[in-house]
């Protein structure tokens, strides 16, 4: 369209404003910004604020983020904006409500409630391998595909305040975690992670850092946490945690000690700090071990059963769901679900 | 971006404003040039307001509490001074307190008397009226165990106590199936229908085969069990499962559109109990899954906002039985919304100078609710300015 027309262009959305303010009252409709023309009603200002809602009028080239900036407090809380208004593009002059605080914490609708998967992987070569080698590219179609359909990946530490009722995340929130320790991650899944602005999780298993050329040692993981990566324990020998069959309480005892305690050590002395999040070697937990893993000082603890996480979900029985590398993109995406629809009204 | 120059057009478009809606007029100030007002200027917030206002009551009526609350602040937000608006949240709030008290009051009964599905349903409802509920989250998380269930499809001769009997070896616990599937008072079960049967903490299931994924296949009827009767009371005598029991007396079709419909893979479900059908026109256990499955393909379209894919499915649900739970209050909400839809795109198209679009989308409005004063105004409009433009071409 040529410059010669946009005046008129610009006179309709004036007129479209009180169109927009006729539609019937369940949507908000579209109002474009107010024309300051000479002798007409005072100018409306550029934003209605009360201590719960923001309501503001698109300007030219609006998205979440250049509005999370203006009004948030920086773009990482596009999310807001982008959950609350259900959209990602805005028309000029339209009206737009922007929640200045979190609304739902607990995700829970009358339609249904909000799940967070979170996604396990392990080794990464550039050609598949078995279940557990996922191809370099695959990995990468797949972080794309989280990027471009609007995934937001948090940390580890965000779920985890989710599941105490301390955070709100947003609605297509996800999570990524690799489990062992393999320095694969850092050739291949860090510099992806990096390009896209996701960060991750490592669970590692200390007798595994630094054992061997396929393994990343302490000052790997201390770079990587410095790129903003987050290092987690998966025990010390990657070992069932459950208690054996004629295994006394006395050795059960001295096994957790030495499961539990000891990457505790290893990451005071490693990293400077202890590991709150436990992942269970092999997934595999059972009542008895959770007052054990409190015990050590872990707040959260993941199995890998296959499905998303209510915020209420009993943190030390989160659950994670494995990515292996014969999925297709179509098997990766039904592990995305991000809603679990439940009539509760 | 440019200035003003164009009067006539200027000109049109204020008149289209001072058109206004129908809706509107009643609280816009009828003098929309009156002079500036000290502080914030009415003219300016009150349509705004009022839009959100009417949303919010209409979220109301539609028992949506907590969303409706959400929309009078931003009412309040635009018009902070509006009493009647405060005072309509204040007396909302007052609704939903009570209203998540009492969820939290029969979460706990229900905990009390080991239902945790019940539990689980109160607690998350009373978190969805008030998403920052401390009690009922922790209540949730803490207290309230995540249930397994078995899925029970129901044959002629089942009456919950039977069930009771058989899964968790004790008859008095019909209760728990009659609560957890929501059931009318003394319900007659339906052969052919699920049931859930929930794993009772600390009760453990007597049932061989209630470890297994759910038994889709039914039993042959045996002669020794009674008719379903009217009440969940004691009455039939426990039968030992026996071999026969798995054995197929449902068509497979049928059993294949079931279990489609319990992965809400609602299309699979209508194709596969459609085929049903063709050969045994007029079954009623077909018909139930069909009206089932209509339904669930609805409610889960108009969740996508495919609303009008989800009228077709209305439609059709309508044809088998108008009356179907609130198949008609969602078929309403259905049209009302691709009207809107329509609406919406109307004004997309006219700010985008698509006027001929524009007024298409606004006859599909008219079309659908004749009575649209707002459609037809906007189309009026829209006529003028094209007539204007055309002139203006010619010259």
């Amino acid at each position: 369209m040529g410059r010669r027309v946009r005046g008129s262009v610009v006179l309709v959305g004036v007129a479209a404003l009180w169109l927009g303010a006729c539609a019937t009252a369940t949507t908000p409709a579209p109002v474009p910004a107010p024309a300051a023309a000479p002798g007409k009603p005072p100018p409306r200002p550029a934003a209605y604020q009360s201590e719960d809602f923001i309501v503001t009028f698109a300007q030219p080239g609006d998205t979440p983020e250049t509005l999370a900036e203006r009004y948030l407090g920086g773009a990482d809380k596009a999310w807001m904006v982008e959950d609350y208004t259900g959209l990602r593009a805005f028309a000029t002059g339209q009206e737009i409500v922007i929640p200045r605080r979190p609304w739902n914490p607990a995700g829970v609708t009358p339609g249904g409630y909000q799940i967070v998967p979170i996604l396990t992987y392990h080794n990464l070569a550039e050609q598949a391998k078995g279940r557990l080698v996922l191809a370099a590219a695959t990995f990468r179609e797949q972080m794309r595909y989280l990027k471009a359909n609007g995934y937001r990946v948090v940390s580890l530490a965000e779920f985890v305040e989710f599941t105490g009722l301390n955070r709100q995340l947003p609605q297509r929130a996800v999570v990524l975690t690799f489990d062992d320790g393999y320095r694969a991650f850092k050739d291949h899944a860090y510099p992806v992670l990096k390009e896209l602005g996701f960060t991750a999780t490592l669970f590692i298993y200390t007798d595994w850092v630094g054992a061997g050329r396929a393994a990343l040692s302490w000052a790997e993981l201390r770079e990587l946490a410095a790129a903003g990566m987050d290092i987690q324990a998966h025990s010390k020998t990657h070992g069932d945690l459950r208690r054996a069959q004629g295994e006394t309480e006395a050795q059960y005892a001295r096994r957790m000690q030495a499961e539990l305690e000891q990457p505790q050590e290893l990451f005071k002395r490693h990293l400077g700090r202890r590991s709150p999040v436990l992942a269970y070697p092999y997934g595999r937990w059972e009542e008895g071990l959770l007052p054990k893993v409190k015990g050590y000082g872990y707040v959260a603890a993941f199995s890998v059963r296959r499905q998303g996480n209510a915020s209420f979900v009993r943190p030390l029985a989160a659950h994670r769901s494995q990515i292996y590398s014969e999925m297709t993109l179509d098997d990766f995406v039904k592990n995305l679900n991000v809603f679990q629809e439940e009539n509760l009204r | 971006m440019m200035a003003a120059g164009r009067g006539w057009l200027a000109a049109a478009a204020l008149g289209l404003a001072l058109g206004g809606c129908a809706v509107l007029t009643s609280t816009t100030p009828s003098e929309p040039e009156a002079g500036p007002a000290p502080g914030p200027a009415p003219v300016a917030r009150d349509p705004l307001a009022a839009r959100h206002r009417q949303q919010a009551e209409a979220l109301q009526r539609d028992g949506q509490l907590r969303r409706a609350a959400e929309e009078w602040k931003i009412a309040l937000a635009i018009a902070p001074a509006d009493a009647q608006a405060r005072e309509a949240l204040r007396a909302l709030q007052g609704r939903i307190d009570q209203a998540v008290a009492e969820h939290l009051d029969e979460g706990r009964k229900a905990l009390a008397r080991g239902v945790h599905v019940e539990a689980r349903r109160r607690f998350l409802a009373a978190l969805a009226l008030d998403p920052f509920n401390r009690a009922a989250f922790d209540a949730l998380q803490g207290d309230t165990r995540e249930v397994e269930f078995i899925t029970h499809t129901v044959r002629a001769g089942d009456t919950l106590s039977a069930l009771a009997q058989r899964y968790y070896g004790d008859r008095s616990r019909s209760e728990v199936i009659w609560e957890t599937n929501h059931l009318p008072p003394r319900p007659r079960l339906v052969a052919g229908t699920t049931l859930k049967i929930p794993e009772i903490p600390g009760v453990p299931f007597v049932h061989p085969e209630a470890r297994r994924p759910a038994p889709v296949l039914a039993a042959i009827p045996t002669p020794d069990v009674p008719r379903p009767g009217p009440t969940p009371g004691p009455a039939a005598p426990a039968t030992p499962p026996t071999k026969e029991e798995f054995t197929s007396e449902i068509n497979p079709l049928l059993v294949e559109a079931r279990e489609a419909l319990e992965r809400s893979d609602y299309r699979d479900a209508i194709e596969t109990v459609d085929k049903f059908l063709s050969g045994k026109p007029g079954d009623q256990e077909g018909l139930t899954l069909k009206k089932q499955a209509l339904y669930g393909q609805a409610k889960s379209q108009i969740g996508a906002r495919q609303y009008g894919e989800s009228i077709q499915s209305l439609n059709q649900l309508a044809r088998l039985q108008p009356d179907y739970e609130d198949a008609p209050a969602l078929l309403r909400q259905a049209r009302t919304r691709v009207i809107e839809q329509h609406y919406t795109q109307g004004v997309r198209y006219y700010r985008e100078e698509k006027l001929r679009q524009a007024i298409a989308e606004w006859r599909v409005v008219l079309e659908m609710d004749p009575g649209n004063a707002n459609a037809r105004r906007n189309i009026d409009q829209a006529e003028k300015l094209l007539r204007g433009l055309e002139q203006r071409m010619k010259k």
